[in-house]
């Protein structure tokens, strides 16, 4: 499985309207529910705002990657947006956020959850690869952003 | 007549059973075949399951398709890189190897046995290509690893002898069949088959490889199903042309193997089970066909043939194929006791059947017997033989996979997955340094999607994804203490 393999057009947004981070939360959680793949909204919001109080998943560098685990969920889902502005996300380095990914994987699936958030991690670290993403127009854009950096690597 | 119902049920619970097995056989050190084989017996006609099965073309079939997956998942294993060095060595005993066990088995039977000379050489045809998958279940299954070179080249053998064995032994039943012999007309096509198997495998292999990179299939599962249907087409359009088939399949599984290609982690994957599948499946038939009360009374010809081969016609075979290689007296040895017999010998027993030869089923019978007498003798000795010859390495620690773990809701204690911030304080510390508060641990660190075991030494990098045992009591700390960045400068 690869990043690119689980994002699709569908659970992209970019240019979104959004708030601040409650609002970006709830909408990115109703995109990723286009997959088809969550049994149980309310559940899947519960685990995503509980995991988020614990410690703010706003990683820096203007990326946030909300994550949480839950068997509410048919298989592992993923949203990707990308804000029109700005936001407070909390993060820990006090950075303002645009991008947000959001993942939730099954619970029996912790390998591979890690993983996942492993390789995320790793991509939007890189700055070339967060300046492609700065600059795409539309979704199509933004999927074959990931796509094409993924190629090279390993399915996890 | 079986309804479809009862024969689903039939077929499925004999493969659970054999899976079950596997790990029965590991215990002991036995080659799984050999259970496989068991399990079909009991359920055969002679045994308990009373199950007439003797349907020789569907066990062909099965076999056939069976061992395209098994050589062509092997092919996708070999690394080029380890097996290059033992090419040469590999194929001479593939080749000359093979042909002296037939010469020398053929000739045993001929004079001890009154078999004619050429349905001896049939005999010693179908007997002769090794099976190192038998060998390395065990090696496997024991924890044991071969030093050097023997791994590879008894990999590449048994891939590339069963071509070997398979062309000798349909030339040897065309000449019994035919009554004519033309030995001109032998060699030739002995090297047509050799050759043209050899470079068709080596085009197809890259043009599926070409072809896997070019499609680009919208829905990830239809990967497999492609080659899937590529490697059974590969040994399809070989053997149409007149080449060997197994061969131009175990080929393109090397080429294949060895090039990059999307999905490879998960193709690779595939078809390991599909190879297992296929295993399980074939000496399942394979025990299935075989009447136990007809085989006992060969086991006594069994029994000389097994033992000729085993200390006589491999030997040799082994000693003077590889008299030019850089291979120790010792690894020789060892080599020349590895030479388990497997699955293709059984295939070809049945060939002599199908044409209804008089001896077929006398062949067929005394086959099945010197595979599990090789399987059962050799098999259980190659731990034993591998520290005796002093050809095996260091025992090596199974690998287990990192972690597999749930919430434990009765206790208070949670996993925290937590990535490292990009511009964290935390960055280049050691865990030591961090002073996490009792109780709490980072259990595992991922970084690049490797997994890492954390000591206190391990030092943590920005974007590493950890987990963290945490409670309810030290939570707060913890997070104060992850929430740390690097001071502004």
């Amino acid at each position: 499985m690869k990043i690119s393999d689980i994002l699709s057009t569908d659970v992209i947004e970019v240019n979104l309207d959004v708030k601040d981070k409650d609002d970006s939360l709830n909408k990115i959680i109703a995109i990723a529910a286009k997959s088809g793949k969550m049994l149980d909204l309310n559940k899947v919001t519960e685990t995503i705002f509980e995991r988020e109080k614990l410690v703010s998943t706003g990683v820096g560098k203007g990326f946030a990657i909300p994550h949480g685990k839950t068997d509410s969920i048919s298989d592992t889902v993923a949203s990707f947006i990308i804000t029109k502005e700005p936001i407070d996300f909390d993060s820990i380095d006090g950075e303002p956020v645009r991008f947000i990914f959001l993942l939730v994987g099954k619970e029996t699936l912790l390998n591979t959850h890690i993983k996942l958030l492993s390789r995320i991690s790793r991509l939007m670290n890189k700055d070339e690869f967060r300046d492609k993403l700065l600059n795409a127009k539309t979704k199509e854009d933004v999927l074959k952003i990931f796509k094409d950096e993924e190629q090279n690597y390993f399915d996890i | 007549m079986l309804t479809n119902e009862y024969i689903l049920l039939l077929i499925s619970s004999l493969i659970l059973i054999s899976i079950a097995l596997w790990k029965v056989s590991e215990n002991l050190g036995l080659p799984s075949l050999v259970l496989f084989l068991f399990v079909g017996m009991l359920a055969g006609s002679d045994g308990l399951g009373k199950i007439g099965f003797d349907d020789i073309s569907i066990t062909q079939s099965i076999g056939i398709v069976s061992l395209i997956y098994i050589l062509f998942s092997g092919g996708m294993d070999t690394r080029w890189k380890t097996v290059r060095p033992v090419v040469w060595s590999a194929v001479s005993l593939s080749t000359s190897g093979v042909i002296l066990t037939t010469l020398v088995i053929g000739l045993a039977v001929h004079w001890l046995f009154h078999f004619k000379l050429i349905e001896g050489l049939l005999f010693g045809a179908i007997i002769s290509s090794t099976d190192a998958a038998a060998v390395f279940s065990v090696l496997r299954a024991k924890g044991t690893k071969l030093k050097g070179k023997l791994a590879p080249l008894l990999e590449l053998e048994s891939g590339s002898n069963d071509p070997v064995a398979i062309i000798l032994t349909v030339i040897f039943l065309e000449i019994i069949v035919t009554n004519q012999i033309e030995v001109g007309k032998l060699i030739f096509h002995l090297f047509s088959q050799f050759l043209i198997g050899a470079f068709l495998g080596i085009l197809l292999g890259r043009a599926m490889v070409y072809l896997v990179n070019w499609i680009r299939f919208s829905y990830a599962g239809l990967y497999p199903v492609f080659v899937m249907a590529f490697a059974v087409l590969v040994y399809a359009v070989t053997v149409t042309v007149q080449g060997s088939g197994m061969l131009a399949v175990y080929i393109a599984g090397i080429v294949v193997g060895n090039n990059e290609f999307v999905q490879k982690r998960s193709l690779m994957r595939y078809f390991e089970g599909l190879a297992i599948l296929g295993q399980i499946i074939m000496f399942l038939t394979f025990g299935l066909l075989a009447y136990p009360t007809q085989i006992i009374p060969v086991a006594g010809i069994g029994i000389i043939i097994a033992l000729i081969l085993i200390f006589v016609a491999r030997p040799l075979g082994v000693f003077i194929s590889l008299a030019f290689s850089e291979f120790r007296l010792r690894e020789k040895i060892f080599v020349s006791w590895v030479g388990l017999r497997g699955a293709v010998p059984i295939i070809l027993a049945t060939f002599p059947l199908s044409a209804n030869l008089s001896i077929g089923n006398d062949i067929f019978n005394i086959v099945f017997f010197v595979t599990i007498t090789s399987a059962l003798l050799q098999g259980w000795s190659i731990p034993i033989a591998a520290k005796l010859f002093k050809v095996s390495d260091e025992e090596r620690t199974p690998v287990v996979p990192p972690l597999e773990l749930n919430y434990d809701v009765k206790t208070k204690n949670q996993l925290l997955d937590f990535i490292i911030p990009y511009n964290s304080a935390l960055s280049g510390k050691t865990l030591a340094q961090l002073n996490l508060p009792p109780e709490s641990l980072i259990t595992v660190i991922c970084r690049n999607e490797e997994f890492l075991v954390p000591t206190g030494s391990s030092t943590l990098e920005e974007g590493d994804t950890i987990l963290v045992l945490v409670n309810d009591e030290n939570s707060a700390d913890v997070k104060r203490i992850l929430n740390m960045i690097k001071k502004k400068v």
